[in-house]
């Protein structure tokens, strides 16, 4: 008797300690008041042993404090909101995740099944379809995945239940090397798959409870994670990080080991472990995860001005054996980002500099000078110009024409150019540049013979625009 | 000035409202604390923003036109507006800012060099748009507020990015947000210059006289030409001008020049017309100036 009692005494010391205490999560923070009125909710989950949520608590209870760098935490002035059963008006998101490896494929007892419906898999799915029909709020959606030695997801997000369970027959038994059961890395995409979905989110895991890594069984390299095998930790912090509760349904044999990983898993992230074995509590799955939802306390609170790009949230929960607490983050970061450490006075330098260049650029003037006459070509078309500018000489005929010797030689146009299409010419008496045309030509659109060209004037010699200008202005 | 020139312009003035926006924002940011609520924040810091950007971003039509009354009534237009566009830019950036960041955050693996400066950039966007239509409600034209949005928006967001990646690039946040706020003018200017050119309905060149290459965009439904500085297209130093002697109407697709009292004339080809359809490569007359009506 003597022998019992020490043996139970140390358990008692030695089991750990999370499983038998109270657990606080921030299961979901909506910061989506901020801007219009400063205002963050957050979700708070309280439970107790085995994933019971703690009711009845009110505002005292709990403290919260902000820090820019999830070091120095900054308690926030006042609780402006504190509220129960918040949940029930947005729903919940259920991710189904299904173990279809190997050993689910035996009977409850681990022994080799006579008909396919004493298998762990038809188990786990006459469950599901129990926890389907036992989903009564419309507004709740499910997603459905399977893990074996690879996580793979049957169907994202609906409210269609028939849906969700015509996915359950594709289901089918995996090949070879697909045996193994990677719990903690299929949990950690699941979370990876369901972290951008808004809202209250539970993973609920159907699995024989045993922990198969790939490489640790075969020493060979995993498609996906190579050589690196998951620790429970790794989905369980994802998880607490997240918000997202893990629930954890049994289908191992009755007296085989669990394993303890994925309990700690579903504990930790305030979800529960249920027994396959006992048909009535799997019919009580559904109504349990909501009851423990529904029990969150909705807290709202004025966030600081502190400048951060994410800001930490610690809530602490007061019990009588001490202090709890839980931290989450939101963005808060703003469309500048954060400041710099202290007033610069060179600040000054820039706003001189810009107000000094935009006077420069209205001193600019892009005026012309008096220049001489000339003919510019504005635009060749399929020709090629000889120049693009040419000054024009009061004493001399200026000749454009196909000629290489012509003053300005347009060649290899669509058009066909005459050697000496056209002459401009000083005509003393009328004081101004006059154009003779050999060939068909236009000025200002209009064809021309011969013109007296004026400041401005658009020659179109066989697709060439050319301008003329005296070079004259007031 | 051509085209080219003037979108150079564009984003030199807009570089240079990036450099002189940089104290007033640096100097607010380091207040932050202080303010009640990220509202008033975000008002405040798009006022004292939004008044330096249209303020300097005003200026730019009277530069590049050289005409110091423009440049002067465009700054306090400019600055007045902005003080609007950057307050609501602001909280429509922010609220963008937010909502982007709070799903990147939970659903991009690489938040800090995707989901963080696409957030941001989405913000800045907003706040571009704002800037963009400083020009536009300035001259009361849609077609210019149509060209600041689309500029605008691209242009704040490409420049929002080049923000926050030379943040990424640039260890010293002083250095990298000046770098960001020059870069985010000259895109808003690039752009602004770039989709301005591809939703005008054509350009007239000057081809004599003092401005002689000079090209104007027709980039707004009405323009009127004269010798006033009231007009869009100032001609000075020109003869036989009168204060506002022409007007240029879009209908449609089609583009029309009339006179604008029936005391002035105006050629086109050299005929005296009341009004015209203008088409390609048509030269125009102003008393002494003359125009060709060419492709953007």
């Amino acid at each position: 008797m003597k022998k019992k009692c020490l043996l139970f005494c140390l358990f008692i010391i030695l089991i750990p300690g999370y499983i038998f205490a109270d657990h606080v999560r921030i299961s979901q923070i909506d910061s989506s008041g901020l801007l219009l009125s400063q205002e963050v909710k957050l979700y708070v989950s309280v439970t107790s042993d085995f994933g019971k949520p703690v009711t009845g608590l009110n505002a005292d209870k709990f403290s919260i404090y902000e820090s820019s760098d999830n070091k120095n935490f900054k308690k926030v002035s006042s609780i402006s909101g504190f509220d129960v059963m918040a949940n029930y008006e947005s729903g919940i998101n259920f991710l189904l995740l299904i173990d279809n490896s190997g050993s689910m494929y035996q009977t409850l007892s681990g022994k080799r099944p006579g008909r396919d419906e004493d298998m762990r898999i038809s188990h786990a799915k006459r469950a599901l379809v129990i926890f389907l029909k036992s989903v009564s709020n419309p507004k709740d959606k499910i997603g459905l995945a399977a893990y074996n030695t690879n996580y793979t997801s049957y169907s994202e997000l609906t409210n269609d239940r028939v849906k969700i369970q015509g996915y359950l027959d594709e289901i089918v038994r995996p090949g070879k090397g697909e045996r193994y059961s990677e719990i903690y890395s299929s949990v950690y995409l699941a979370v990876e798959e369901f972290r951008s979905v808004k809202g209250r989110k539970a993973i609920i895991v159907l699995s024989d409870g045993r922990n198969q890594p790939y490489f640790q069984y075969t020493k060979k390299p995993h498609d996906v994670f190579g050589e690196k095998i998951f620790k429970y930790s790794e989905p369980m912090e994802y998880c607490q990080l997240e918000g997202i509760s893990v629930y954890a349904i049994n289908f191992g044999p009755k007296r085989e080991k669990k394993d303890k990983g994925l309990s700690t898993i579903a504990y930790q992230t305030g979800g529960t472990v249920f027994d396959a074995h006992d048909q009535n509590q799997l019919k009580e799955v559904y109504n349990k995860i909501v009851n423990q939802i529904l029990n969150e306390y909705l807290i709202t609170y004025e966030a600081t001005m502190e400048p951060a790009d994410k800001k930490f949230v610690k809530i602490d929960y007061e019990t009588p054996s001490g202090v709890l607490s839980a931290v989450r983050f939101y963005f808060s970061s703003t469309v500048f980002g954060n400041p710099m450490k202290d007033f610069n006075f060179l600040l000054i330098l820039p706003l001189l500099l810009a107000i000094a260049l935009l006077w420069l650029l209205t001193k600019l003037k892009f005026e012309n000078k008096h220049t001489n006459p000339s003919l510019e070509v504005l635009n060749a078309g399929s020709a090629k110009a000889s120049t693009n500018f040419f000054t024009l000489d009061k004493s001399k005929k200026t000749v454009i024409g196909g000629d290489p010797g012509a003053d300005m030689t347009l060649s290899g146009g669509a058009t066909k150019i005459k050697e000496k299409h056209a002459t401009v010419a000083f005509d003393a008496k009328n004081k101004g540049y006059t154009i003779v045309a050999d060939g068909n030509l236009t000025v200002n659109n209009k064809p021309v013979k011969t013109k007296l060209l004026e400041p401005g004037d658009v020659i179109n010699v066989g697709g060439t625009t050319i301008v003329f200008d005296d070079g004259e202005f007031d | 000035m051509s085209i080219i020139m003037r979108r150079i312009f564009l984003c030199i003035i807009g570089m240079i409202a990036g450099l002189a926006a940089w104290p007033f924002a640096e100097t607010t940011l380091l207040f932050q604390p202080d303010f009640p609520s990220y509202l008033i924040f975000s008002i405040f810091l798009g006022v004292i923003f939004g008044f330096v950007m249209g303020g300097f971003f005003g200026t730019s039509d009277g530069v590049i036109m050289s005409v110091k009354r423009s440049v002067f009534s465009g700054s306090i237009h400019g600055a007045l507006i902005g003080i609007i566009g950057g307050a609501v830019g602001f909280i429509i950036g922010q609220a963008a800012l937010f909502i982007a960041g709070n799903i990147l955050i939970q659903s991009a693996r690489e938040f800090n060099t995707v989901g963080f400066p696409v957030s941001r950039a989405v913000g800045w966007a907003f706040l571009g748009v704002f800037i963009g239509m400083v020009d536009g409600i300035r001259s009361r034209s849609f077609d210019k507020i149509k060209v600041g949005i689309i500029g605008g928006i691209l242009g704040g967001f490409l420049g929002g990015l080049a923000l926050e990646y030379s943040r990424l690039v640039v260890n010293n946040v002083m250095f990298a947000r000046v770098a960001g706020l020059i870069i985010f003018g000259l895109f808003i200017g690039l752009l602004y210059g770039f989709v301005e050119s591809r939703l005008s309905f054509g350009v007239l060149r000057l081809l004599n006289g003092k401005y002689k290459g000079k090209e104007f965009l027709v980039n707004q439904r009405k323009i009127k030409i004269g010798s006033s500085v009231k007009n869009t297209i100032v001609l000075s130093g020109y003869d036989k001008i009168s204060d506002t002697h022409a007007e240029l109407k879009v209908k449609g697709d089609t583009v029309v020049i009339k006179k604008n009292s029936p005391k002035t004339v105006i050629s086109v080809n050299d005929d005296k017309v009341e009004e015209h359809q203008l088409i390609m490569d048509d030269v125009i007359q102003i008393g002494s100036a003359k125009f060709l009506y060419k492709f953007k």
